[in-house]
């Protein structure tokens, strides 16, 4: 049996059940070698397997149709925001302006960065985890991991809006090819290890309890800073009654004040990626050949800069870091006794089957809210999901304040549109309620508790946690584009009187129809289902459009009022339907509990 | 006479094409520690599956404690624990607040479920682990603390499902013990398990399930007759173990002779 214990990796001789022998082992190399390459074809072939095994069933082909169609959706995006950089690039390029185009290269940035903070509940991404068990190299690894994470919502918009750049420049001064390509390439490097590595270390601090306090204590502050902003924007309120003439002068006064500020702000920007970009064409412009390689030299060690910082995590979770955290609270274990143990344990099962029973029940929801409580404290995307929308509101409710200053009067409808936002951000827990259940969705099957409790007990916590998130809203919205007419204050109420039982109804159905596992651990790599994220939303648009038509009405007939008496109304229908919903559970979950559990006890 | 524990008619469970299940016919007396055996694939996870109200019968029936028994049928379930192949945990709850959230919803009030928590966590040895998310604990501590769960609230019929898979000799005696108390008390169990030393030393009454069929059912004793009456002349008389029980009612197949062809293993 020479060379048994010499086998190397692959084992095997030629035909597979041989005598091993080193020499017929595969030899390992590096990250293009022999074995890696076998492994990423192994890999690709496993990819492939895992989506034609899934046309097998409906699901899988709806998941697929969800997934073109949003495919499509999102090309169309970005060709949309491509032509657009194109035709703005061409302008700049072609006209000189060479000091505005680092702008274009800025937006191209944020965009790349906060597609994913907005999306990363609804991305499916490959869990890489799955492979430590085998022989790969941290460099495959690593590769591995750049080139699934590529194929998301945000390299398609970010590679069109670079696309529409390059087109721009190649059709205004076709010269600068191949600066331009250098330039993007490695732009379009720095972003995509940026977001990963942004989101790596990110998933790594809020899996510490500490950090996660610290990081929401910045949070905090971060809002009440701004809600500190107030009386300047009050001040700006005030002032912004004046004539247009009076504006202008403002205008120029501010650019005055700001001038040195933004002088300031230039020379910084033109040493981060953004501006190494754009000055790099400036530079070849401008016959500064080496300025313009320094510019792209600098740029590449922006881009190792954030590889390394990339590295650093995937090393940790390559040499198998578990993310999973330990509960702040220390449960005394001292000082029991331990006469309960000899006083026979093996004898207080048989005989004692109910011990004291909870009083109408009410035991089983309050152990429901409680349980779920503890695991979203622990359930990062969860609690992402909980606090994103708190972030939309903040941005997008800058949409309702020109020049600096709100308009006056209060845009009536920013409010109801602020809720949307903030009603949009909870659709991963109203629409998938059972997805961090995990294996413990058999207990709900096992136990004396029916679903309809089940569904209900998370139906109230969920409510009540976006009667909150929507409170804090409503006082961001305020506090940022000034206090709505009561009358908008009461239409908004009652139209999510009506709108949140109404998406908890479908969101029941589509938990127990359409389930996914959420992997409590990560923020992004989740192996969502783009179904449940097309067709929960497109239920959602709805729901929206009929609140949008009753306040369009309203609004327009200048009888906001009216609105509260026809949500109230729609309010009484949904709590109906809900409640029908909830009695239906039992059967629709019995009827599903096949596929319930066999998706969210999949492993992650 | 006596009501049985446990009695399936006809149970039955189709996969499309596959029957996994055919036509299972059996009943467990109370107070039995009824073994159920099988080789991998044969349907003992389904058959588990079917009398738990996890898996719906594609036909037949089950009656539990003499009452029919499905998923709707909620005051049963306070009567049955079960430890199911996926062991039903909460990966971001540490052992104390899994056992609470099990005991109340088995309808337990707050002081029973406390109570009883300390105890079998004591009993178990998790006592010292409750830092640990159960995400975090061994597979040998899950098993351990799938078992308390399936025994909080004291149920009067228990379907483990492997639950000696991973479980070190000195928990698996102890686990042992227990089960022997919960018999001793007018308890009845419903064991799957490969491992045989363990059903013999412990199961009344074994059944065997093999391609989806049961081929045997009633008391060891009655299969070590039923197989030694098979044998030749002098090998009637040699008292067999319920591995060899096993292996000559399911039939022990080409295994040996397919491993000595894997000839490039070490």
């Amino acid at each position: 049996m020479a060379g048994v214990g010499a086998a190397g990796v692959g084992g095997g001789g030629a035909d597979g059940l041989g005598e091993p022998a080193p020499g017929n082992a595969i030899n390992a190399g590096g990250v293009l070698g022999p074995l890696a390459r076998a492994q990423y074809g192994a890999l690709a072939r496993l990819r492939w397997q895992m989506f034609t095994n899934g046309l097998r069933s409906n699901k899988g082909a709806l998941e697929l149709g969800a997934r073109t169609f949003s495919f499509i959706v999102y090309t169309v995006m970005g060709l949309a925001v491509g032509a657009g950089a194109a035709v703005a690039t061409y302008f700049l390029v072609s006209g000189n302006q060479w000091r505005f185009l680092p702008v274009l290269f800025w937006v191209l940035g944020f965009i790349w960065q906060m597609i994913p903070v907005m999306l990363a509940s609804f991305q499916e991404q490959f869990d890489l985890g799955i492979l430590l068990r085998f022989p790969v190299r941290f460099g495959s690894y690593v590769l591995l991991y750049i080139v699934f994470g590529l194929v998301d919502v945000s390299t398609i918009l970010g590679g069109l809006f670079c696309a529409g750049i390059w087109f721009g420049v190649a059709a205004a001064r076709p010269g600068l090819l191949l600066w331009i390509s250098l330039a993007l390439a490695l732009f379009a490097a720095f972003n995509i290890l940026l977001v990963r590595a942004v989101f790596a270390w990110i998933e790594r601090w809020l899996a510490q309890r500490k950090t996660r306090e610290i990081l929401g204590a910045v949070f905090m502050v971060g809002l009440l800073s701004l809600q500190l902003m107030n009386p300047a924007i009050y001040e700006k309120r005030h002032s912004g009654r004046s004539g247009h003439q009076e504006q202008a002068e403002q205008l120029r006064a501010a650019k005055a004040r700001y001038a040195p500020l933004l002088k300031n702000a230039n020379a910084v920007q033109k040493w981060l990626p953004p501006g190494l970009a754009a000055q790099s064409l400036q530079q070849a412009v401008a016959q500064q050949p080496d300025a313009g390689l320094g510019s792209l030299g600098l740029l590449g060690v922006y881009v190792l800069l954030v590889g390394g910082i990339l590295a650093i995590r995937l090393k940790a979770e390559y040499r198998g870091e578990n993310l999973g955290v330990a509960p702040s609270r220390v449960v005394a274990v001292a000082g029991r006794g331990k006469a309960a143990v000899n006083a026979g344990i093996p004898g207080m099962a048989a005989l004692d089957p109910g011990g004291e029973q909870m009083i109408h029940g009410s035991g089983p929801i309050a152990a429901i809210m409680e349980k779920d409580v503890r695991s979203l404290l622990r359930t990062l995307p969860l609690l992402y999901a909980i606090g994103a929308p708190l972030l939309l509101v903040l941005v997008f409710s800058s949409i309702f304040i020109k020049n600096g200053a709100v308009q006056t009067p209060v845009f009536p409808l920013a409010l109801p549109i602020c809720m949307v936002y903030a009603q949009l951000g909870f659709t991963q827990i109203f629409y998938n309620n059972l997805g961090t259940e995990g294996v413990g969705i058999q207990l709900y099957f096992l136990s004396p508790t029916p679903m309809r409790t089940v569904l209900l007990a998370k139906n109230i916590l969920h409510s009540f946690l976006f009667a909150v998130v929507a409170l804090v809203a409503g006082v961001l919205t305020a506090l940022r584009v000034g206090i709505p007419d009561i009358a908008v204050v009461a239409a908004t109420g009652a139209w999510l009187l009506f709108s949140l039982p109404c998406n908890l109804a479908a969101g029941n159905i589509f938990s127990i129809k359409m389930p996914y596992r959420v992997n409590p651990g990560r923020i992004s790599r989740q192996r969502g289902s783009q179904a449940n994220a097309l067709l929960s939303l497109l239920v959602q648009l709805g729901f929206l459009a009929i609140g949008a038509a009753v306040f369009t009405l309203c609004w327009y007939l200048d009888r906001m009022w009216i609105a509260v008496p026809v949500f109230l109304a729609l309010a009484i229908v949904a709590v109906f339907v809900w409640r029908q919903v909830l009695n239906n559970a039992d059967a629709l979950a019995n009827e599903r509990r096949d596929v319930l559990m066999a998706t969210l006890m999949k492993a992650t | 006479m006596e009501t049985a524990a446990i009695h399936t008619y006809g149970l039955t469970r189709r996969f499309g094409a596959l029957t996994a299940v055919e036509n299972v016919t059996l009943s467990v007396a109370p107070g039995q520690f009824f073994g159920f055996l099988g080789p991998n694939g044969a349907g003992k996870s389904t058959t588990i599956k079917m009398l738990t109200g996890l898996l719906e019968p594609s036909a037949g029936r089950v009656e539990i404690l003499g009452q029919p028994f499905d998923a709707g049928a909620l005051d049963l379930k306070r009567q049955i624990g079960v430890v199911p192949e996926g062991m039903a945990l909460m990966g971001r709850l540490t052992a104390t607040e899994y056992l609470h959230f099990v005991g109340r919803m088995y309808g337990l009030d707050r002081k029973t479920t406390d109570r009883r928590t300390e105890e079998l966590l004591d009993f178990m040895q998790l006592s010292n682990e409750n830092k640990k998310l159960v995400t975090d604990f061994s597979h040998g501590m899950q098993k351990k603390l799938a078992l308390a769960a399936a025994v909080i609230h004291g149920p009067k019929v228990l379907f483990l499902d492997e639950p000696f898979e991973g479980v070190d000799a000195i928990a698996a005696g102890m686990l042992k013990t227990m089960l022997t108390g919960m018999i001793n008390r007018g308890a009845t169990i419903f064991l799957t398990t490969h491992v045989l030393e363990i059903v013999e030393r412990l199961c009344s009454h074994v059944a065997i399930i093999s391609q989806g069929r049961l081929v045997a059912n009633g008391s060891i004793e009655e299969l070590r007759a039923g197989v030694a009456s098979t044998l030749p002349g002098a090998a009637q008389e040699q008292r067999l173990t319920l591995e060899e029980i096993f292996l000559s009612i399911v039939g022990a197949g080409g295994g040996q002779e397919q491993a000595q062809e894997l000839s490039w293993l070490a």
